[in-house]
């Protein structure tokens, strides 16, 4: 029976507006690959870089075979022979793949000369011993994403790691690096003794490779299993489901008129690479079309392709009937286009403005608000602010405070009251209701389904499949830049989509 | 007409001028690679050249004004650090503000402790000594060029070759280059980059503070109201100018240096020196044009190469 | 909102006075009374009509370069080059006033003020221009561009447009009819604190009730919550820019056209430096600015009388200046360190009365 090696237990860790850990407790054991799963925002990285000293924990602690530890920053953490491989990686990229390695551990010529060749060969030996080939002289920006993150595997195994920690490391790799990936870890496993700890929302991956599995939400931690006694199905409902039964909504026959039309859009994501690999679909009034897919297979680049934020490689897309393809955001709004963007901190709001300011936005050149386009009525807006924020129930003192002091759920509200606000006639909303409460969630689920009642055509772009099943009347499910199903909400089950949803399974009705 | 300016003297004038710009440019690189842009040059060399007066005329000795004004640039160098890194304020703010500091104190003080407005200048004070070596005595050009210069100018070049070690062959160049390209990547290794940053602007507290040092006690010594005269700016062109690489710069301190020399001949030939003052920062604007360029086609060729593996 | 600009001007307050302290220790170590030093120095901003003017007068260009600042780093795009613009605006200004020297100022002066706006203008767009489409950093550009432009002005002002007779460094004195009106004699107050006041209400207007100044604060905010929103966050940079860059460049000619007659070499002590100082302190507040002008003005004058009856020289004005920005660039991040012992200290309770 294998050790516990490492025990976290009760870890609580808050930051402003979130409670990343709440009361987590966790062991790995020796010898084993434990994948912990989890949707994003679900805790699972904090968590894992408390263990590497990152981040200090509020409250909890951390036992190392069975004694307690404090690990209060990454050499605390090195020297136990933990080592972590981020999701973004920390390489120099100026830097030779040699001196990235040996980073912080530089051999020395006379104590204060770095001995480069000795370097290169240690990186050499590296790669010989752990079956990892590298270039010790290349530039880390000249080389490719697999390649680097073998580096990142390298500068851990070299600080003499014995348990490594990989945070989602597959988000950046092709299918095939990511086989590599898989070969390699089993071989650290099982020839080596290493033990391994992967942080991962990919439920394939954790089945395929992992000894356990332990699963996250919303900062909480729902259960650990035996890989062997768990399937897709069990951990994609330990994930996203919810205690609280949600109430039926009701639903009304709408007229329904096509109003937008997406034609073979290929599009590339920040790095260059095809986010969107020619998807085509079209919306209609008073329906709900929910895009169903595991982040990362495109949503964030589709919406913003769609909201004006993102040029297309090929491709176009109709407002009704208008060429709207690489318009820009404000020709977009005033195609009649709403848009609830996925990051409220980063593009949503502006977390240094007040909640007048930051409700006024979109309307700020339009009459009555602005005369002749210039002129600021400060009456007419903070009436109008001070009317939303009644009527889509902020909690706030008052309308001057800083939006940055708001909570998640109401700054979420704050920007659904803006955006419903413009009577538009097509809404993109993505991911409406990540890390709000649930009396928060409610509330814009109801504001969804009247506006859709009320004729409005919505795109709900969601990682979140109860949401997706709660309010779509159409699914589309995305899979690495494709669609690869189309379906009506009754004919499918929160079971089989997953398939959809991971490319299992494709199909277009 | 032409040989009046363009001769020998010049090229030895550039090498005297070119120094304090070697020297504020080196500390000023090194905060560079630290990730802080430090436009504050211009104060600390002011009040390297100042408090280099002061320690040469109460203790009669140059090695005196220079440890003082080493002292003072360590502080200025910490107080920037302490600044910038720990308090997160803007670094620029605090550049200007170490500007404006320099030259108010500077003047102020030379009214209280000298009692004198615009210049001072003593026989009591000591200048810096000159080097002579021997071997180049007699040498035609190479004698009159690189003999007899301020033990500064020397020192100057030996600094650049150490930073340039420091830099890319020692570890704790490397971390410093880390803490300003890469922070995180450092931390993550086990490295404090603040503890990089604090170093970088100490030495460039200290590098400033020998340039101002060469200025007042270099040949004339004689300390005059802003007399950084924006050697602080150039030396930050010159860091531009070399992409923050040692040697790079060192030529580049060496052109600007030239024409500021040039300017000075001109003028007294009673050619307007202008233009060529203003070379050194047009040429700059053009350096971040060139790259800014360069920069951007490449971006666009990886994007095309990218597509190409489709 | 409210709570932070209190604790805010409180701060300010503080960094005031405790550089007003330090600047007392300072005279105290010069051996000078600093009681004594203080008295003349208000005496010496506001003891008579002339001394107020005075004070009036400087504020002049403190509050066009402090706009200046506060429009651009509201933006977010960092104009550092205002000096280079003001010299080229009051060059612009004196060239229209000795060129077409017969002019009546009411069509003379418009001009002059023209010529200076769109010389300024210009010389901000350029930077503008290379921050927005390729970003290069700003900051460095108008450094550089500073000296250019004192270079260039002072070829000019030294070679084609040198004066014939007499002042070296400086063009011929303008037309009579661009002279702008002395208030209080012998003063250099003039009739440029109207027009001051007339900008400097437009900048308030533009800046606080426009949709512009509202597209403006948030761009300086949140670029990308900007360009969702519909702003078009490139035009809205460099108008920030060349506004700026336009009201240097008029500061410089009011220089010309009320202070001195003529363009000097050396027109300017670093105007632009201390307007950006100002606006910096006062968070880019069109009215701070303003105060904050009046009290470096009364400063700056004050510490000409101050220094002419107790010999403490002037200067000490720069450097209670200098600790005053310190202490207020350096407010959020002592506040931050004041507020994360607290809390510490606070979790640590918590925490032990957890275990007890």
């Amino acid at each position: 029976m294998a050790e516990k090696l490492i025990e976290m237990k009760n870890i609580t860790k808050e930051f402003p507006g979130v409670v990343a850990n709440d009361n987590v407790s966790i062991d790995i054991k020796e010898g084993e690959i434990h994948a912990i799963v989890g949707e994003n925002g679900a805790g699972k990285s904090t968590l894992m870089k408390i263990l590497y000293g990152l981040y200090k924990p509020d409250s909890g602690q951390i036992y190392f075979k069975g004694n307690p530890v404090e690990i209060k920053s990454p050499l605390d953490a090195i020297r136990l022979g933990i080592g972590m491989v981020h999701q973004h990686f920390m390489l120099v990229p100026s830097f030779t793949v040699a001196e990235n390695i040996v980073l912080g551990v530089e051999p020395r010529r006379r104590r204060i000369f770095t001995d480069y060749n000795r370097a290169v060969k240690m990186t050499e030996e590296l790669s010989e011993e752990y079956g990892l080939k590298v270039d010790p002289h290349a530039r880390v920006e000249s080389l490719s994403v697999g390649i680097q993150q073998r580096i990142e595997i390298l500068k851990v195994l070299h600080k003499g790691a014995d348990i490594i920690i990989l945070d989602e490391p597959t988000a950046v790799l092709t299918p095939q690096e990511t086989e590599e990936l898989f070969r390699v870890i089993r071989r650290l496993v099982d020839k080596l003794g290493k033990t391994v700890i992967i942080i991962t929302h990919k439920l394939q991956e954790v089945l395929a490779l992992s000894d356990r599995v332990t699963v996250m939400r919303q900062g909480k931690m729902v259960g650990t299993l035996k890989t062997q006694d768990a399937n897709e199905q069990i951990l994609a409902e330990m994930m996203v489901g919810r205690e609280v039964l949600f109430e039926e909504l009701e639903k009304k026959d709408v007229a329904r008129e096509e109003v937008l039309r997406v034609n073979n859009i290929k599009a590339r994501d920040n790095r260059g690479l095809l986010a969107l690999r020619g998807v085509s679909f079209s919306l209609h009034s008073g329906e709900i079309l929910g895009i169903a897919g595991v982040e990362g297979n495109g949503q964030s680049e589709l919406v913003e392709v769609l909201t004006g934020l993102r040029q297309v490689e090929e491709g176009t897309f109709t407002i009704n009937g208008i060429e709207a393809t690489n318009m820009d955001p404000l020709q977009i709004r005033e195609l009649g286009v709403s848009h609830i963007p996925e990051d409220r901190l980063s593009r949503g709001l502006s977390v240094d403005a007040t909640i007048t300011e930051n409700m006024i936005i979109g309307n700020h050149r339009k009459e009555p608000y602005a005369v002749r386009g210039i002129h600021l009525n400060r009456k007419k807006i903070r009436e109008r602010t001070k009317r939303l924020i009644k009527e889509y129930d902020v909690r706030t003192p008052s309308q001057d405070i800083v939006a940055g002091n708001l909570s998640g759920g109401n700054m979420q509200k704050m920007i659904v009251a803006r955006e419903f606000s413009f009577d538009s006639k097509i809404l993109i909303v993505a991911q409406p209701t990540r890390g709000i409460d649930i009396g928060a969630i409610e509330f814009v689920h109801k504001e969804i389904i009247e506006k859709r009642n009320e004729g409005a055509a919505i795109l709900l772009v969601s990682a979140d499949l109860d949401e997706i099943f709660r309010l779509s009347d159409r699914i589309i499910t995305l899979y690495e830049g494709q669609i690869t199903g189309e379906f009506l909400n009754k004919e499918i089950s929160k079971k089989e989509i997953g398939l959809y949803m991971t490319g299992k399974a494709k199909g277009l009705n | 007409m032409l040989k009046e300016v363009i001769n020998l003297t010049l090229l030895q004038h550039t090498i005297r001028t070119a120094t304090p710009l070697i020297l504020a440019a080196l500390g000023g690189l090194l905060t560079q690679h630290a990730g802080i842009l430090n436009i504050g040059m211009e104060g600390m060399i002011l009040l390297g050249a100042f408090f280099g007066i002061v320690g040469s005329y109460f203790f009669s000795s140059s090695l005196a004004g220079t440890l003082l004004a080493v002292a003072i640039g360590i502080l200025v160098g910490l107080l920037f650090a302490y600044f910038v890194i720990d308090l997160k304020s803007d670094e620029f703010i605090i550049g200007i503000a170490i500007n404006m500091l320099a030259g108010g104190l500077t003047i102020f003080l030379l009214r209280s402790i000298f009692g004198v407005k615009g210049a001072f200048s003593s026989p009591d004070i000591v200048p810096l000594p000159r080097f002579n070596m021997g071997f180049l005595e007699g040498i035609p050009i190479l004698d009159t060029l690189l003999n007899n210069h301020t033990v500064f100018v020397y020192v100057s070049w030996i600094l650049v070759v150490l930073v340039y070690v420091y830099l890319y062959k020692t570890p704790y160049g490397i971390w410093l280059r880390a803490a300003g390209e890469f922070p995180e990547a450092l931390e993550t290794a086990g490295v404090s980059p603040r503890k990089m940053q604090y170093i970088s602007s100490i030495l460039c507290g200290i590098f400033c503070g020998l340039a101002g040092v060469h200025l007042s006690l270099g040949y004339l010594t004689l300390f005059t109201e802003n007399m950084s005269a924006n050697r602080g700016f150039i030396a930050l062109a010159a860091i531009i100018f070399g992409r923050a690489h040692p040697i790079k710069t060192l030529i580049a301190a060496f052109m600007f240096g030239f024409f500021d020399a040039l300017g000075i001949r001109l003028q007294v030939v009673g050619i307007p020196s202008q233009f060529t003052q203003m070379i050194p920062y047009l040429g700059t604007i053009v350096v971040l044009f060139v790259v800014a360029k360069s920069q951007l086609a490449r971006k666009k060729r990886a994007i095309e190469g990218e597509a190409h593996n489709e | 909102m409210k709570k932070e600009k209190v604790e805010y001007l409180i701060s300010l307050f503080l960094s005031i006075f405790a550089a007003l302290i330090i600047g007392g220790f300072i005279m105290l170590a010069n051996g000078r009374n600093p009681i004594v030093g203080f008295n003349a120095l208000i005496n010496g901003a506001i003891g008579s009509k002339y001394k107020i003017a005075t004070t009036l007068a400087k504020t002049v260009p403190l509050i066009l370069t402090g706009l200046a600042t506060s429009i651009s780093f509201r933006s977010g795009i960092f104009n550092i080059g205002g000096e280079g613009q003001l010299y080229l605006g009051a060059f612009g200004a004196a060239l229209v006033g000795i060129t077409l020297i017969n002019l009546p100022g009411l069509i003379g002066i418009p001009l002059a003020l023209l010529v200076s706006a769109i010389a300024g203008g210009l010389y901000a767009l350029l930077p503008a221009i290379l921050r927005v489409k390729y970003n290069i950093d700003e900051v460095i550009v108008t450094i550089m561009l500073n000296t250019v432009a004192v270079l260039l002005t002072g070829y000019l002002v030294n070679y084609p447009f040198a004066a014939d007779v007499g002042k070296l460094g400086a063009t011929e004195i303008i037309g009579e009819g661009y002279h702008l009106s002395r208030l209080v004699r012998l003063s250099t107050l003039n009739t440029s604190i109207f027009h001051v006041i007339v900008i400097t209400i437009i900048m308030y207007y533009l800046l606080e009730r426009t949709s512009i100044g509202y597209e403006i604060k948030m761009v300086g905010q949140n670029m990308n919550f900007s360009r969702y929103g519909g702003i078009n966050v490139k035009r809205r940079m460099i108008f920030a820019m060349v506004v700026s860059g336009i009201l240097c460049g008029i500061a410089g000619a009011f220089e010309v056209l009320g202070v001195h007659y003529r363009f000097l070499q050396h027109i300017s002590p670093g105007y632009a430096w201390d307007g950006m100082l100002i606006a910096l302190i006062v968070k880019n507040n069109p009215l701070g600015v303003v105060l904050m002008a009046l009290f470096f003005g009364a400063l700056k004058t004050g510490s000409i009388s101050m220094e002419n009856a107790t010999g403490i020289p002037s200067e000490l004005i720069s450097v209670i200046q200098s600790i005053i920005i310190l202490f207020i660039a350096g407010e959020a991040g002592f506040k931050d360190k004041i507020k994360g012992y607290f809390a510490r200290k606070r979790l640590s309770k918590k925490a032990g009365e957890k275990n007890a």
